[in-house]
């Protein structure tokens, strides 16, 4: 070959393929807001630059594909959920979650302890330390990360807020009184709904294995909500101790811790975990709570009433108290 | 002769293969602060409050950095020197523009020395393999369009009429990397270097494969090109599989970006094109892998005994399990068990550091007692290096794959990515382990690197 084969030969085959797979699509691909898609205000964009400058793309993706499960994944991803973004974040890795539709699944103290450190919130994390920047580069950050799902976000996180001044409102009346009012937005179904696990030795050995990976860092090592992101959170995490004085009718609180895992309390920290556990293991995360932290179970420690709860019976009466002090 | 003239001799010598020594020695520095980078990296996922409250030492500003460096500052910087050394010689020639060359080593090196720094500190563009910030990125064309005139002027004045295989590799290698680099940059675009809206994903995604298949894959098939048949000792096997090799690499590799948005909101006809012509990248690779292995059929006793060809074999070897695994991993059926996993942070290692980076370094100890005009300081250090990087490569192949696999298999049945950082945490601190093996091998072939010009033996051509 001579070197005009080789310089025009490999340039035309080069700016052929550009024509063909980059420009091309370059003009037939508009760049049309979706239906959920929202402008970003100024605080927002300062927090994507420094989402940017800190490389968060490298671990966080933003985009929702078909087969995903979980977090994230109410809404796959559209061509104009990117509009006008310069340039779009869709990352390639997953080291943590998709935070294409993070908006509105935390409430602002939730990030704030997690951006100061995400061992705080999430014990298992290898997210870094974030604690090198300001408060207000928080706030800023915190802004752009609601803002992840446009109009979808903004929804969830408008709930957030409305539900986060009645929460605070019930925690400034009181332990008791902020427990009745916890209780009170529990189905009745569900309040009297005893755990249809019995808190054998091997259900609290799952449950502390959940315990560890999702709770501690709130409700801390002995359940009394003192976990290392306590002070960055209002209303703080709740102490299961006061659960002890306040069952169900004397009698059942299964259900009610089932219902409030599964869901979470919005306004608060609390987040759902329904999209992150199985129904069995949030019955056991649940057994170890009751078992360790309100020293009372539905069904203590037994293995053979299991399907207790399909008898449409009336559960077997509470062994009661199963230790004297939690 | 005036100061002037002085600093410009110091600066930009131009007495023969004084470029091609000057970015040997880059890439060997470039490999310690690459893979330094690495392992601050790695160091974070296996133990993440390690280094708590140090914004230039942060994951995500890490993470480029160690890419760049390393794809960048080692791999392309080694793999220059060779092939400044390799095209005048198969060309009959000296180099032309040695003053040019080595203004090009200096502006690539400034330009390497800055994203060094800069990113560290926050300055990125966010695009993955595109992070350098503007001005950087002006250096970077600057030095490539240096070389690309040393080298073309240098095919325009050769001696010997037939262009051996390696200068079309080799003078492709940079011309492309000096066009690709612009619209990959979108650098009429300053200061966000993007295009606007999802269409950006295509444009990063063309450049972000492309800067590995235009850029360091021709060059170390050129240098491969020249060292294997000279270690053999024999012609190459076939000029026809040559042929063959070097264009339809061109015409396939250019078109298979988009297989990095298989799952992404972009048009499918793009997929498409990009999955079948990444299945039929096997083509490129196997007539020159077959090309290579036939023309050392015979001679492996020759290979045995030289740790440059060692180097360069293993290089082949490590091609061929990158191209059938790319291949593999562009199908959707099986990247939907191995997209946004480990299992693709496995795949890259093996292609730049197995393939690439193994290749450069064969193609770094071949050249560079030839244009040092001097011994390498011990052979027995090149062999330790040739172990590290050989089972910190393997190591992290084996434990990236498997976690890669855990992550998409807990993925597909519902798990939360949460949930499977503690599955994979094992794997993560073999991963740390493994690097600090391959950071042994940099910094000891740098020893090797530097004693050689300092108190190698020396000898005559």
């Amino acid at each position: 070959m001579t070197p005009a084969v080789v310089i025009i030969g490999s340039m035309a085959l080069f700016w052929a393929a550009f024509l063909g797979v980059v420009v091309i699509p370059t003009v037939t691909m508009p760049d049309r807001p979706s239906d959920t898609w929202r402008a970003t205000s100024a605080a927002e964009e300062r927090g994507r630059r420094l989402y940017i400058a800190d490389g968060c793309v490298y671990c966080h993706s933003q985009y929702v594909r078909p087969q995903d499960w979980a977090e994230g994944a109410q809404r796959i991803a559209r061509a104009g959920d990117y509009a006008r973004q310069q340039p779009p974040l869709l990352g390639s890795e997953r080291t943590g979650p998709d935070l294409s539709q993070q908006g509105g699944e935390h409430p602002d103290d939730w990030h704030r302890a997690h951006f100061t450190n995400p061992r705080h919130t999430s014990p298992a994390s290898v997210m870094p330390s974030f604690s090198f920047r300001s408060a207000a580069q928080i706030a800023d950050l915190t802004r752009y990360v609601q803002s992840l799902g446009g109009k979808d976000a903004d929804l969830r996180v408008a709930r957030q807020q409305h539900w986060k001044g009645l929460a605070v409102a019930a925690y400034a009346n009181g332990p008791d009184a902020n427990v009745a009012w916890i209780h009170s937005k529990v189905p009745e179904v569900w309040r009297k709904m005893p755990n249809p696990y019995p808190a054998t030795e091997a259900s609290l050995a799952r449950g502390q294995r959940i315990y560890e990976l999702y709770c501690v860092g709130c409700h801390g090592p002995s359940g009394d909500g003192r976990g290392t992101a306590q002070p960055y959170l209002d209303p703080p995490p709740l102490n299961f101790a006061l659960l002890r004085r306040n069952l169900i009718e004397g009698k059942y609180i299964g259900g009610v811790l089932y219902y409030q895992i599964m869901n979470g309390i919005t306004g608060t920290a609390m987040p759902y975990f329904k999209t992150q556990l199985e129904s069995a293991k949030i019955w056991d995360v649940s057994n170890y709570v009751a078992y360790n932290f309100i020293g009372y179970v539905d069904y203590p420690l037994r293995t053979d009433q299991i399907d207790a709860a399909y008898e449409n019976a009336e559960p077997p009466p509470p062994k009661g108290f199963v230790k004297d002090q939690p | 002769m005036t100061p002037l003239n002085r600093l410009l001799d110091q600066f930009l010598p131009a007495h023969e293969h004084s470029a091609a020594r000057r970015f040997l020695v880059s890439g060997a520095v470039w490999f310690c602060a690459g893979t330094l980078w690495g392992l601050i990296g790695a160091m974070h996922l296996a133990a993440p409050d390690f280094f708590r409250g140090i914004p230039w030492l942060e994951f995500g500003r890490i993470r480029p950095a160690h890419t760049t460096i390393v794809l960048l500052g080692f791999v392309t910087s080694a793999l220059i020197g060779a092939t400044l050394y390799i095209l005048p010689v198969v060309l009959r020639t000296k180099l032309y523009g040695e003053r040019v060359a080595n203004l090009g080593m200096w502006v690539w090196n400034l330009a390497m020395l800055s994203g060094c720094i800069s990113l560290p500190l926050g300055y990125t563009q966010g695009r993955e393999y595109a992070e350098l910030v503007f001005p950087i990125d002006c250096l970077v064309v600057i030095a490539f369009l240096c070389l690309t005139y040393s080298l073309v002027m240098t095919v325009a004045t050769r001696h010997e009429n037939v262009l051996y295989v390696s200068v079309w590799y080799g003078l492709g290698g940079v011309l492309w990397t000096a066009v690709l680099w612009v619209p990959g940059n979108v650098m009429w675009r300053p200061p966000g270097g993007a295009m606007i809206g999802i269409v950006d994903a295509v444009w990063l995604w063309w450049y972000g494969h492309n800067i590995f298949g235009l850029a360091t894959t021709p060059m170390a098939v050129a240098v491969a090109y020249y060292i294997i048949p000279r270690i053999a000792r024999k012609p190459l096997y076939s000029h026809t599989l040559s042929l063959i090799g070097f264009w339809t690499l061109l015409a396939l590799y250019t078109h298979i970006g988009a297989h990095h948005l298989l799952q992404a909101p972009v048009p499918t006809w793009l997929k498409t094109v990009s999955v079948i012509d990444s299945v039929a990248m096997v083509v490129p690779v196997a007539t020159v892998l077959v090309n290579l292995w036939l023309t050392m059929r015979g001679a492996l006793r020759e290979f045995a005994d030289s740790w440059p060809g060692k180097l360069i074999f293993a290089g082949s070897i490590w091609y061929l399990i990158t191209c059938i695994q790319g291949p593999l991993q562009s199908l959707p059926s099986v990247q939907r068990h191995t997209h946004f996993n480990n299992w693709v942070i496995g795949h890259a290692h093996i292609a730049v550091l197995g393939f690439a980076g193994m290749t450069a370094l064969g193609g770094l100890w071949y050249v560079l007692p030839l244009v040092a005009r001097r011994k390498v300081y011990s052979q027995p250090l090149i062999g330790l290096q040739y172990w590290l990087v050989l089972i910190g490569v393997a190591g992290f192949f084996v434990v990236l794959t498997a976690a890669g696999l855990i992550q998409g298999e807990v993925w597909n049945n519902g798990g939360t990515v949460y949930r499977t950082l503690p599955m994979i945490a094992p794997y993560l601190m073999a991963r740390a382990m493994f690097g600090m093996l391959i950071i042994g091998g940099a910094f000891i072939g740098l020893y090797n690197v530097v004693m050689t010009l300092v108190r190698g033996e020396p000898h005559e051509s």
